[in-house]
C-alpha cells in the first residue's frame, strides 16, 4: 500500500491520494491493535521515549506561555480596572485554546518528527522488510504502539503544560504584579467548569490532537521513500502537515464543543 | 535487556503518575473550591440578607488591608439568609465584637469582599464567634432593577409562537436574543427588520407554547442584563382577559434605553433605592418596574 507513490503530478490529487492514505492506514492500525497487545512492552517503551522524555520541554514551555499570557493580560485589563479577572482568563484560554493546541505542536515537533525519522530509517535500512521476513508484523510491533503511546501521552503532556500555565501565571500575576492570591484564585474557580473546560477543553481536544500527530508521524515513516533525502523529507512533511492538521481540528473542534 | 525495559516501566510510570497528579490538580485546585494552605487562622461568622457576588476565597480586608479570606458560603437552613465563614489571621484576633462587616465591591465591575469596620466594644470576637452586625452587598441589579431584567438564556424551546412589536430602538438586540417575562426566559428573538415605511424596527418574538396566557396588552421592553450586558426583550404582562394569539402585535413597547439616559435617570433616584437596599435586603425587589 505505502509503496504506491501518486503517478498524478496535480497536487489535489496528490494531497487527496495522502489523506485516503492515511485514512486506510488507520484502519490498519487500528485493526492491529489486539495483536500488538502482545507487545505491550514495545507501548510502555513508546511511552517513555514520546511521553516522559517530553516532559522537560512541555513543563519550561507551559511555564513561559502562563508567564507572558499573565503579563499580556494584566495590561490589558488594567484598561478596564479587571486585572482581579486575569487569573480566570488565563486558565480559561490555557485550559480551552493554548494548552491543547501549543502542547500538540510542540508534540508533533518533540515527538512526532523522531517517530518519523525512526521508522524512515528502519525502511531505509530494510528493517521493516526483515521483521516481515521473521513473520513478526511490523503493522502490530512498530506502527501501533507508537500510535498509542502518542494517544496516552498527549492529555497527560497536556494536563502538565496547563497546570505549569497556571503555576506561570500565578508567579507573575500573584507574585509579581500584585494581584490578591485569593481573588487569582477564587475568580478562576468560580468560572472554569469541570465539564467543558477540562473535559471537553483540555481532555477531549488533546485526546484528538495525540490522534493526529501520532497517526501522521506513523504514517509518513511508513510511506518515507528509502533514501536519507526521503526521511530528511518525511520529517519535514510531518511537522508541516501535524501543524496544520492540529490547527484545522482545534477550529472544527472547538465549533463542535462550545 | 530486563534491567533496561524495567527503567523505561518505571519512568513511564512515573510519567503517568504525574500527568494524572497534574489532571487532579486541574480539577481539584482550578475548578472546585479548594482551601489555600495559610497561616494560624480563626474563624468568625457573619450573616448577610444578600452576599451578592461575593465569592469563596474573597478577600477580608480591615482598612483596605488583607485580614484573610471568606472560607465557605452557606444558606442558613430554613431562613433566607447567607450563612458566611470568614478565615481571619491569627494575628489579628482583637476586633471588637460590635465591628461591622459590609460586602463592598472593588470599583464598579471589580470583586466584592468583606470590610470590617471596629466597633467601641471592648470584648474581642472569638474563634468560632460571630459578627452580628452586618451589611449586605449594594446590589447594583437590585438598584437598577427599574431599568433592567436579570440575566439568563433562553433555554431550547419546543414548540413556538411568534408575535411581533414595534421598537422605535432596538439598541444592540440581537436575533436570538432572549425574551423574558418576571426575569425567566420564554423566547427567543426570531428577527429584527427596518419598516421602510413606518421607519421604525420590527421585532418578532418566537415564544414558547407553554406561555400561551400573556396578555395581549401586554408591554415588550429592549432591557439590558446586568451593566455591560447583552440585550433582551422583557416583556410586563398587562391586564387584559385575553390571550396573545400567534401573529398578533404587542401595541405597547418601550425601546432600548441608552446608557446616558440610564445612568442619568440612576443618579436622581438612586439615592432612595440606595437606603432601602441598605435597610433590607428585601425591599426593593417589591418595587413596581415603572421608570
Amino acid at each position: 500500500m505505502n509503496q504506491r507513490m501518486p503517478q498524478d503530478n496535480n497536487v489535489v490529487i496528490q494531497s487527496l491520494t495522502q489523506i485516503g492514505n492515511c485514512g486506510l492506514f488507520l484502519l490498519t492500525l487500528l485493526a492491529a491493535i489486539p495483536r500488538s497487545l502482545r507487545y505491550i512492552r514495545e507501548t510502555i517503551r513508546q511511552l517513555w521515549f514520546v511521553g516522559a522524555m517530553s516532559l522537560t520541554i512541555i513543563m519550561v514551555c507551559g511555564l513561559f506561555v502562563g508567564m507572558v499570557l499573565m503579563l499580556q493580560l494584566y495590561h490589558v485589563l488594567s484598561i478596564f480596572g479587571g486585572t482581579s479577572a486575569s487569573g480566570m482568563v488565563v486558565a480559561l484560554s490555557v485550559y480551552r485554546e493554548l494548552g491543547p493546541v501549543v502542547t500538540a505542536l510542540l508534540f508533533a515537533g518533540r515527538a512526532g518528527t523522531s517517530i518519523t525519522a525512526e521508522i524512515g530509517l528502519m525502511r531505509a535500512t530494510d528493517q521493516i522488510d526483515a521483521m516481515e521476513l521473521m513473520a513478526v508484523d511490523p503493522i502490530a510491533y512498530v506502527a501501533t504502539p507508537r500510535f498509542l503511546a502518542g494517544l496516552i501521552a498527549m492529555p497527560l503532556l497536556t494536563c502538565v503544560f496547563c497546570a505549569m500555565a497556571i503555576l506561570g501565571g500565578h508567579l507573575v500575576g500573584v507574585t509579581w504584579l500584585g494581584i490578591d492570591n485569593g481573588t487569582f484564585w477564587s475568580n478562576m474557580t468560580a468560572e472554569v467548569d469541570l465539564h467543558t473546560d477540562i473535559v471537553n477543553g483540555v481532555l477531549f481536544k488533546s485526546l484528538a490532537f495525540g490522534a493526529v500527530v501520532s497517526l501522521i508521524a506513523v504514517f509518513q515513516g511508513f510511506a518515507t521513500p528509502p533514501t536519507s533525502e526521503g526521511v530528511a523529507r518525511a520529517t519535514t512533511r510531518t511537522v508541516v502537515a501535524s501543524s496544520i492538521a492540529i490547527l484545522a481540528l482545534d477550529f472544527v473542534l472547538t465549533a463542535f464543543l462550545m | 535487556m530486563s534491567q533496561q525495559r524495567s527503567s523505561y516501566a518505571v519512568g513511564t510510570g512515573l510519567f503517568i503518575v504525574f500527568g494524572f497528579a497534574a489532571l487532579a490538580y486541574l480539577a481539584t485546585q482550578t475548578t472546585s473550591i479548594a482551601n489555600v494552605h495559610q497561616g494560624a487562622s480563626y474563624t468568625v461568622e457573619a450573616h448577610f440578607a444578600n452576599i451578592g457576588q461575593l465569592k469563596d476565597r474573597a478577600p477580608v480586608k480591615i482598612a483596605g488591608v488583607r485580614v484573610g479570606q471568606v472560607q465557605s458560603i452557606t444558606l442558613e437552613p430554613g431562613r433566607e439568609v447567607a450563612d458566611v465563614k470568614l478565615s481571619i489571621d491569627k494575628a489579628y484576633d482583637k476586633i471588637p465584637l460590635d465591628s461591622v462587616a459590609t460586602i463592598y465591591t472593588s470599583g464598579l465591575l471589580g470583586d466584592q469582599y468583606i470590610g470590617i469596620q471596629y466597633g467601641n466594644s471592648k470584648k474581642t470576637v472569638a474563634d468560632g464567634g460571630t459578627l452580628v452586625l452586618t451589611k449586605p452587598a449594594q446590589q447594583l441589579e437590585e438598584m437598577l432593577g427599574k431599568f433592567f431584567g436579570a440575566g439568563g438564556v433562553a433555554d431550547n424551546l419546543g414548540g413556538t409562537y411568534t408575535v411581533w412589536a414595534r421598537f422605535t430602538n432596538v439598541g444592540s438586540l440581537s436575533v436570538g436574543a432572549p425574551v423574558k417575562m418576571a426575569g425567566v426566559a420564554i423566547g427567543s428573538v426570531q428577527s429584527i427588520q427596518a419598516d421602510p415605511v413606518k421607519l421604525d424596527a420590527k421585532v418578532t418574538l418566537a415564544i414558547d407554547k407553554r406561555y400561551n396566557q400573556i396578555p395581549d396588552d401586554s408591554s415588550a421592553a429592549v432591557f439590558t442584563s446586568g451593566l455591560i450586558g447583552t440585550q433582551f426583550v422583557a416583556i410586563q404582562p398587562g391586564g387584559s382577559p385575553d390571550a396573545l394569539k400567534n401573529g398578533d402585535e404587542m401595541i405597547l413597547t418601550q425601546s432600548a434605553m441608552q446608557l446616558e439616559d440610564l445612568i442619568g435617570k440612576f443618579l436622581v433616584n438612586g439615592s432612595s433605592s440606595d437606603s432601602k437596599a441598605a435597610g433590607n435586603g428585601k425591599s426593593s425587589d417589591t418595587t413596581p418596574g415603572k421608570h
